[in-house]
């Protein structure tokens, strides 16, 4: 028999306790802004009505590209931030969603908004086989599996002749006129980058969530406390995979080609990792903050000077400089202190 | 209620645990006790599978649990505490205490983290402790004290049958010592079995019906504490020199 605490004669001291901590809960909850992402996601919704105006094709692609990276880092940030598990390979997981989708919408013509869905779920499940191998060791020895993963997955589809090998291949283009051929993949992206952030939110307030916060601050405890940790991170890891599986479904088909060397490269999974870090990671703002800051200064350093190395640079020395000051990234940082504006309180 | 048999832990050429046997009553105070080195936290480490044993068997309630995963021994009634408190940092205690609760299944998983039962039962084990004030301090900032106790509430949270407590009053000052001996106690006298390592001798004497000694990885006597303290062996292993330094 267990020993529970008798709680029917839990004290007057336990009834003020909770009355004070129900306060403290009221305020936390209203110093919430979640009408704030729900705001910007109005005003994304209607943009689209611009191009009854003129021609806003480049201003909607920035918003599908952030909103690409918003869905992605929130992803990679379910097993980096929430978990710990610092993954350099979730590029293989873009590939996977981008060529489920796109290999279908080039045999059958199945648009892959539609299959999305299907192209997480994939790799989902390839996420769940290889991280129970490779969730078995932490810290640096992960890092490096995942580099490692994403080697291989390269090699493979480089030399995999059923999906056009190195050359990829190239994808039906949609018959719309060009002022709306943006649009669905517009609204599919948005839909996804919602969706992941809206679920982010979820798990990082239900008891996997706990979890997971426990597993990346120790894990010989959490385990000890009761947590299936290897269940728990595999879980994580598939979470993550499939949102960022549904982001390359439906990018593959905006580009209009599958190109191993666009989609296994290592400097996708290395940018959703400093989007989340620069944002704070753990944080279900901070990827979102994050995505948006780097592909916005990425776009002013290319347009200042120019698509070469020295963008690059510029967009690292930005880095460095933000996690001089704010250690645990920008919502992270702020949020210790007290001092994160309201706007950006949505976790 | 726990029973050790032959139990053997090994790193390379160092027998942490060498053949140890011992078991637990139900509804006991037992305590093991030994010089540094004895291998009492490595044995704890094994009962509670946070390592795996080289050989030897644990069983709890008649089921053999050295083969159980970690969580699957806390699901069985067995938690234990570690010798240096190993709290969640940026947590806050109430969540250190609530991530150690039950959950139910892949459902479970996706409830809130905090329901507001697990809230009330984690308010009256901390009222329960005295601690009620430091629900919502963060972990990193508790005394040591405090940490001790947070750790035995996040033990409470999980129902457990049996408890492991390793060196609970080990560093802290006299009255919370006191305080600690009284919890024990009083978890106890409410049925709860308890396994504990402790150096103080005084709070072995007064708090524990059995007494195991350690040395060298092996049990070297077992009894009351009354024969425990008379035993030549054990006076010669370990508390000679406990004693001789309480009589200095
Ligand atoms: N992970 C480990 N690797 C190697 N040796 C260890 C390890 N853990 C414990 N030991 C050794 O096992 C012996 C018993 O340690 P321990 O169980 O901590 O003793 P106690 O808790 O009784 O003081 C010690 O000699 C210690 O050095
Ligand atoms: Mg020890």
């Amino acid at each position: 028999m267990a020993v529970t605490l008798d709680q029917s004669s839990a004290s007057a001291v336990v009834e003020a306790r909770r009355a004070h901590n129900e306060k403290l809960a009221r305020k936390a909850d209203q110093t919430r802004a979640t009408w704030f992402p729900l705001a910007v996601m109005a005003i994304l919704i209607a943009l689209p009505l611009l191009q009854f105006t003129g021609n806003y094709n480049y201003l909607l692609h920035m918003v599908l590209f952030t909103a690409s990276h918003v869905a992605m880092a929130s992803g990679w940030n379910i097993l980096g931030g929430f978990a710990g598990y610092i993954s350099l390979g979730h590029s293989v997981f873009f590939a996977i969603g981008g060529y489920f989708s796109g290999m279908i919408l080039a045999r059958y013509g199945i648009s892959t908004i539609v299959t999305a869905p299907l192209a997480g779920l994939l790799a989902a499940v390839v996420g769940y086989l290889i991280g129970m191998v490779t969730l078995k060791v932490r810290g640096p020895s992960f890092i490096i599996s995942s580099i490692a993963l994403l080697m291989i997955a390269r090699i493979l589809f480089d030399n995999w002749e059923l999906i056009g090998g190195a050359n990829g291949v190239t994808l039906p283009v949609n018959d719309l006129p060009v002022q709306w051929a943006k649009i669905p993949y517009y609204y599919a992206m948005l839909a996804i980058a919602a969706f992941t952030v809206w679920a982010s939110y979820k798990i990082k307030h239900s008891k996997f969530g706990l979890g997971l916060r426990a597993i990346s601050k120790d894990e010989i405890k959490a385990e000890s406390a009761g947590i299936d940790t290897r269940f728990y991170k595999v879980m994580a890891f598939a979470l993550s995979a499939f949102f960022v599986g549904m982001a390359g479904a439906v990018w593959g088909e905006y580009l209009t080609y599958l190109r191993p060397n666009i989609f296994l490269v290592i400097l996708v999974s290395a940018n959703l990792v400093l989007m989340s870090i620069l944002g704070g990671k753990g944080t279900v703002a901070g990827p979102v903050i994050g995505a948006i800051l780097i592909v916005a200064l990425n776009e002013l350093f290319v347009a200042t000077m120019g698509a070469s190395e020295i963008n690059i640079l510029g967009t690292g020395m930005v880095m460095a400089a933000g996690l001089m000051f704010f250690p645990l990234g920008l919502v992270g940082t702020l949020a210790r202190k007290g001092k994160l504006p309201r706007v950006l309180n949505w976790d | 209620m726990l029973e050790v048999k032959n139990l053997c832990k090994h790193y390379g050429g160092i027998r942490a645990v060498d053949g140890a046997t011992f078991t637990v009553d139900k509804g006991s105070i037992t305590a093991l006790i030994g010089p540094n080195g004895a291998g009492k936290t490595t044995a704890f480490n094994c009962i509670s599978r946070t390592v795996a044993p080289t050989s030897g068997e644990v069983w709890l309630d008649g089921q053999r649990i050295d083969h159980l995963r970690p969580h699957k021994v806390t699901a069985k009634g067995l938690s234990r505490t570690f010798q240096i408190s190993r709290n969640l940092s940026d947590m806050t205690v109430i969540e250190n205490v609530i991530v150690q609760s039950r959950v139910d299944g892949i459902a479970g998983l996706f409830k809130p983290a905090m329901s507001r039962e697990e809230k009330d039962k984690a308010m009256s084990i901390l009222d329960f402790l005295g601690i009620t004030r430091i629900a919502y301090e963060d972990g990193n900032n508790l005394s040591y004290g405090q940490k001790k106790l947070m750790d035995l509430a996040a033990l409470l949270m999980s129902d457990p049958k049996i408890i492991l407590l390793d060196e609970p009053a080990g560093g802290v000052n006299p009255s919370l010592l006191e305080e600690i001996i009284s919890h024990i106690q009083a978890l106890n006298a409410r049925g709860l079995t308890v396994l504990i390592v402790e150096h103080n001798m005084d709070l072995i004497m007064r708090l524990s019906h059995r007494v195991v000694v350690m040395a060298q990885g092996r049990v070297i006597c077992d009894g009351t504490p009354d024969v425990v303290r008379k035993d030549p062996q054990v006076l010669d292993a370990y508390l000679g020199g406990v004693l001789e330094q309480e009589a200095a």
